[in-house]
Formats: C-alpha cells, sequence, structure tokens
C-alpha cells in the first residue's frame, strides 16, 4: 500500500535521515519517534510530496495522492478570514470529492463552531478542524504529525478512535515526541 | 473545460474572494495607490497641456507599477502565513494558478477602470475611439495580471520576497507597456489607426500566450 | 585569437562612416548579441530540461539518484549558459555605446534597439537576482529554470519583432539589414566571420569548462556529506520493528 525505499534526506550539505526502508499494508500503524530535529516532520512531508527527497523511492497508495493521502500537522495553517465550514468545503471542491461538513464536524465535535473564523479557534480546535480535512476523502494513507499536541482528553479520545477507523480502510503514520502515543501503533520507527 | 476543473477553479477564486472581502486589506491599498498616482501625476502636470501619447505613457507606468506591487501578495501572503502547504496538498497546480490568476485580472481591471477613469477625468482628454481604449485597458490588464501572477509565484519562497517579485516582473512586463502605449495612444487621437489595431492585436497575443504558458511553469515550480 | 585581433584593427577604415577607422569596433559588436541571444535561449531550453525530469515523470517510481544527477545536470548547462548570454549582453551594450558615440554623436541615443537590448540586460539582471534569493540548490533550480522560460516570449519580441515595427522602425538609427542586405563584403566580411567562429570556438570552451567546474563542486559536497555519513554516522536512519508496550 504505502512503500518507503532507502529514502534519503540532505538539506543544505546535512543529512537528516538516510536509508530509511518500510512497508506498509491495510492494518499497519507505524509510530516514528526520535528527538528533537531527528526529522520525524521532514519523513512525514517528504512522503507527502511536500518536500523533495535527496535519494530513495516512495511509493504511494493507488489513485490520485489529493484523496489518498491525508496529513494533519501541528503547523501546518490555515486561512485566518474562512470559517470551519468553508475550510471543509473548499478542500472537498479541490480534492474532488464530497464535503460531509455536518458528519466530519460531528465527528470531530466542531459543529458548535461551523461558522467561526478560523482566526477565532483555539489550538486544539484547529487541530481538530486540520484533522476532519485530513480525513475528509476517506484516504488510504493518513499521515499525523504530533497529533496529541494541543489536544484535551476528549482530543486525544478522538484522536484513538480515528486511527482505529483508518486501520480498517488503509495505513497510518504517526510522528511524535510522545512515548504515550505509541498506544496508536503497532509498529515503531525510531530515528537515531 | 469539465466540471471538476471549473470547481476546482471556482473554489481557490471564491477563497482569494472571501479572503480579500473579509480583510480588504488589499482592496482599500489598491484603491488609495490608485487615488494617489493619479493625484500625484495631475498634480506634478498642473496647468500643461499633454499630448496622447504621455497620457497614455503616465497611465500606463501607474497600472504597471500599482499591479506588480499589489497584485504577487496573492501568493506571498499564502507562503507568509504558511497557508500553501494546505493548497499543494489538496490542488492541482492548474486550477490555483487558474483560480489566482483570474482573482488577479479581476482586480487589475477594476484598478485600470478606475485609474483611467480619474486619470482622464483629471487631464481632460477624450478618447476618440472607445473600443480600442477598452481593448487596449482589458487586454493588458489580462497581461499584467498573468505575468505578476507567475512572478509572484516564483519569487514567493525566496528571502527577499516581496522586493524581488517587483524587481523580476517589471522587465518582464516593459514590452508589454511599449504595446499597451502604442495601441492607447492612437485611441487618445495620437497616433495612426493601423499601428493601434497592431498594438492591440499584439497585446491580446500577450494576454493569450501569458494566460496558456503560465500554468505550464507554475505546475512545474508549484512543488519545488 | 591573436591573428583575428590584430586582422581586425588592421582592416582598412570603412567608408560612409562619420569616423571611419571606428567603424572596426563593429567587428566585434557583430557577434555578441547573436551569441548572447543563443546562449539565453540554450539557457531556457536547458531549464526545459531541468524540468523535464519533474514534470513528465512525477512518478514516485523514477529513480531520484538519476532524477537528481540529471537536474543537476542541465541546470549547470543552464547557468553556464546564462552567464555567458549575460557576458555578450554586457559586450553587446558596450560595443554598441562606442559605436553609438562614434558614429551618432552620443553615448546613449535612445535608439530602439539600444532601448530594448538594455531591457533584455534587465531581464537577465532579474533572472541572477531570483537565483541568489534562494539558498537551496534545487529551489535555485526550479524557479531559476521558471523565470528564464517565462522570459523567453518577452526577449524575442524585444530582439526580433520590437526594431522592425513599422512605427519604430522609422525611429531606429541602427542598421537593420547589414547581413540580409549584403553591406558586409570583402576584407570585412572574411573578418567578422573568422571572428565570428573564433568566438563561438572560445564560448563553447568556457561553457564546458563551467560545468566541469560546476560538476566538480557538487562532487567535492556529495563526498563531503559521504564522510559524514561514514565517519560518525550522524545522518538518522532506522528500521521498523513492532512495538512493544511496557
Amino acid at each position: 500500500m504505502l512503500k518507503v525505499d532507502r529514502l534519503g534526506k540532505k538539506y543544505g550539505g546535512r543529512w537528516i535521515f538516510r536509508e530509511l526502508s518500510f512497508e506498509l499494508g491495510v492494518g499497519d500503524r507505524l509510530v516514528i519517534l526520535g528527538r528533537n530535529g531527528a526529522g520525524k516532520s521532514t519523513l512525514l512531508r517528504t512522503i507527502a510530496g511536500l518536500t523533495s527527497r535527496t535519494e530513495g523511492t516512495v511509493m504511494l497508495p493507488e489513485g490520485d495522492s489529493r484523496c489518498t493521502l491525508g496529513l494533519c500537522a501541528l503547523e501546518q495553517s490555515v486561512y485566518g478570514q474562512l470559517t470551519v465550514a468553508e475550510h471543509l468545503q473548499l478542500t472537498a471542491d479541490l480534492r474532488g470529492c464530497p464535503a460531509r461538513i455536518d458528519e466530519l464536524l460531528e465527528k470531530v465535535n466542531l459543529d458548535y463552531a461551523r461558522s467561526r473564523p478560523a482566526s477565532q479557534l483555539s489550538t486544539g480546535m484547529k487541530a481538530r478542524m486540520k484533522m476532519a480535512m485530513a480525513i475528509q476523502a476517506n484516504p488510504a494513507a493518513l499521515l499525523l504529525d504530533e497529533p496529541g499536541a494541543g489536544l484535551d482528553e476528549e482530543g486525544r479520545m478522538l484522536i484513538d478512535q480515528i486511527t482505529a477507523e483508518q486501520a480498517t480502510r488503509g495505513c497510518l503514520i504517526v510522528a511524535t515526541n510522545d512515548p504515550l502515543e505509541r498506544r496508536l501503533a503497532n509498529l515503531e520507527l525510531q530515528l537515531v | 473545460m469539465n466540471s471538476s476543473w471549473f470547481r476546482e477553479i471556482r473554489a481557490v477564486f471564491m477563497k482569494e474572494w472571501q479572503s480579500e472581502m473579509r480583510s480588504q486589506s488589499g482592496l482599500i491599498t489598491g484603491l488609495l495607490f490608485s487615488v494617489v498616482t493619479v493625484y500625484t501625476i495631475s498634480f506634478a502636470m498642473l496647468n500643461t497641456k499633454i499630448k496622447g501619447t504621455e497620457v497614455a505613457g503616465l497611465l500606463w507606468v501607474a497600472l504597471l507599477f500599482s499591479s506588480a506591487s499589489s497584485l504577487p501578495r496573492i501568493f506571498l501572503a499564502e507562503e507568509e502565513q504558511g497557508t500553501a502547504e494546505l493548497l499543494r496538498l489538496v490542488a492541482r497546480p492548474h486550477s490555483v494558478f487558474w483560480g489566482k490568476a483570474l482573482f488577479n485580472s479581476l482586480q487589475c481591471v477594476v484598478t485600470g477602470i478606475l485609474l483611467s477613469v480619474l486619470y482622464l477625468g483629471f487631464s481632460g482628454k477624450v478618447v476618440t475611439v472607445p473600443w480600442l481604449f477598452a481593448v487596449c485597458l482589458v487586454a493588458g490588464c489580462l497581461s499584467l495580471a498573468g505575468a505578476v501572477t507567475l512572478c509572484g509565484a516564483i519569487a514567493s519562497q525566496a528571502i527577499n520576497r516581496a522586493v524581488l517579485s517587483a524587481a523580476i516582473a517589471v522587465p518582464l512586463l516593459l514590452p508589454l507597456v511599449s504595446l499597451g502605449v502604442s495601441g492607447m495612444r492612437v485611441s487618445l487621437n495620437d497616433g495612426l489607426m493601423s499601428d493601434g489595431v497592431g498594438a492591440a492585436i499584439g497585446l491580446v497575443g500577450y494576454a493569450c500566450a501569458t494566460m496558456a504558458t503560465g500554468p505550464y511553469i507554475f505546475a512545474a515550480v508549484w512543488k519545488s | 585569437m591573436g591573428v583575428a585581433t590584430a586582422w581586425s584593427f588592421l582592416v582598412p577604415p570603412a567608408k560612409g562612416f562619420q569616423k571611419p577607422e571606428m567603424a572596426r569596433i563593429f567587428l566585434w559588436h557583430f557577434p555578441c548579441p547573436m551569441l548572447a541571444v543563443f546562449l539565453l535561449m540554450f539557457g531556457a531550453w536547458s531549464s526545459l530540461r531541468v524540468f523535464q525530469r519533474v514534470t513528465v515523470k512525477p512518478s514516485f517510481s523514477v529513480s531520484p539518484e538519476t532524477d537528481h544527477a540529471m537536474k543537476s545536470l542541465w541546470d549547470l548547462r543552464a547557468i553556464a549558459a546564462m552567464e555567458l548570454g549575460y557576458l555578450f549582453c554586457l559586450l553587446t551594450m558596450a560595443t554598441g555605446i562606442l559605436f553609438s558615440e562614434a558614429e551618432w554623436g552620443a553615448w546613449w541615443s535612445w535608439d530602439p534597439r539600444q532601448t530594448s537590448f538594455l531591457i533584455v540586460l534587465l531581464i537577465y539582471a532579474a533572472y541572477f537576482a531570483l537565483r541568489f534569493a534562494y539558498t537551496d540548490s534545487g529551489k535555485k533550480a526550479a524557479f531559476s529554470g521558471a523565470y528564464s522560460l517565462a522570459t523567453i516570449l518577452p526577449t524575442l519580441f524585444l530582439v526580433f519583432v520590437f526594431p522592425r515595427l513599422p512605427q519604430i522602425k522609422n525611429m531606429s538609427l541602427h542598421p537593420s539589414n547589414s547581413i540580409v542586405g549584403g553591406l558586409i563584403k570583402g576584407e570585412y566580411g572574411q573578418c567578422v566571420c573568422l571572428i565570428l567562429a573564433l568566438v563561438a570556438i572560445l564560448t563553447v570552451y568556457l561553457f564546458k569548462l563551467r560545468v566541469r567546474a560546476g560538476l566538480l563542486e557538487i562532487r567535492q559536497e556529495n563526498n563531503d556529506g559521504q564522510f559524514e555519513h561514514l565517519g560518525n554516522g550522524s545522518a538518522p536512519t532506522g528500521v521498523v520493528r513492532p512495538v512493544s508496550l511496557p
């Protein structure tokens, strides 16, 4: 489903990571652990195609990557002037998939803030909105970067629920600093 | 164009429209720039009888600097706010370029009309060939918008992006200004009609070439 | 090259010029814009080849090592062509300004050809400004390459169309039929052909030298990375294993 072969990324003459290989199938949930600056986020971004790779290959799930790949990252920015519902409509229009606004907002428990501009959302609310956008097209591969950051207890339970659902339709990669988030995975990759 | 492309381009266009209408920063700055430019030119030319060529030249200089300074914002803001990544993840490059170029075209045409009305009003010049004036203005604005949108995208990830986008756009747009002045001066009763028509055809060709090649060049750098 | 230079000073002064002895500058002025335009177009074409690897084969199955090496090579060719092209642009302007003073009595006379070539010079100055504004080599190649592609049409318009526009042509003092009209003949014709051929050969040599120097730089950088990787293992890596919860 998702295959990474001898992947390497070099930036400014320094290797961020090198010789990384793994293959994930349906139901596989991989957690990437490592110290700060180990390259966890860069690895996720490289897999998603947002950063160019220096060597190696990445085979993404079959189909249009706009729909087969979902990414939710802590540092991902959103449009301050657009409301929560408008964000979901925008990403659905661009991906060419159904918007499912009501269903997604109910799932991430953000229905009450659907008409609120993103600039007026808290960090946790933004994280929920980004999660809703990431799972909108039911992606075959879901990439989560620090998914628990900024979330309350209820939000963490939501992450558990979403990752469990993802395991039934595809694979999941979680990059985190938090050892507790190993609970989300059945495989781990320690960047050393 | 099938419905999928239409939906994507409309989504990008509407996003720009909604963001602009709610923040209104670009709109107000653009309007203020137009009024101040026209007033400054008119003030500098106080009590001077100027010919059609000079009117057209000054109008195009105002249009050039107004668009080169304001239109690249559309990409620079995406990079500065970090929202470009969201678009890279969910959008196809051609729809991003088309949506943004259309929004910039609209903005440029509105600015062009406003500048023309104000400037012609201040200078007291009469347009003798209105259709030629309109063709030169609209085709010129479309070319400006296409080229400046592309330059904005090209400079968007650079260190000194705000200055650089205008610096790389202006030399590219100088041939366009030359054509624009050649056409518009004829519409202001200065020069031969055949020269004006030739320049208008050149402007339309420039607009078509910019809008046709822009998305392909943009697609090549979008995920870099 | 020395013989050609000496010959260019020994050809008899051309008749019909304000300062016939200064007409010899034409022998050096003529090859410059030809080579400049050719090199700038070659630079744009090389940039297109950089993109062909990226856009024609976006599939992740393309070997990135080959892709990366090819992109680097074409980017080096593009920058080598652009640098030499820009040098010839500057030489065109310098020799043109000298001749302008000798023939028309002013260093700068707003002649349409002089003016349009100055804009070409500005366009390529913007290319280098853009290149310097990016630090990452991949971005440097991609963004400056995109700009060089975007400049093709304006450059062709400025060099070939603008000076020949009916309303512009009559304003120009610059001759436009020196070659086609057969105005260069005899010893002048032979000398100009020799200089053009020699300068072209020298350009090819300099171009190859620049590309080779660039390749050596890349190889050096790659070796540094290799040493870093092998030396202290600072490039993070890892293997996937099942999660073992405490």
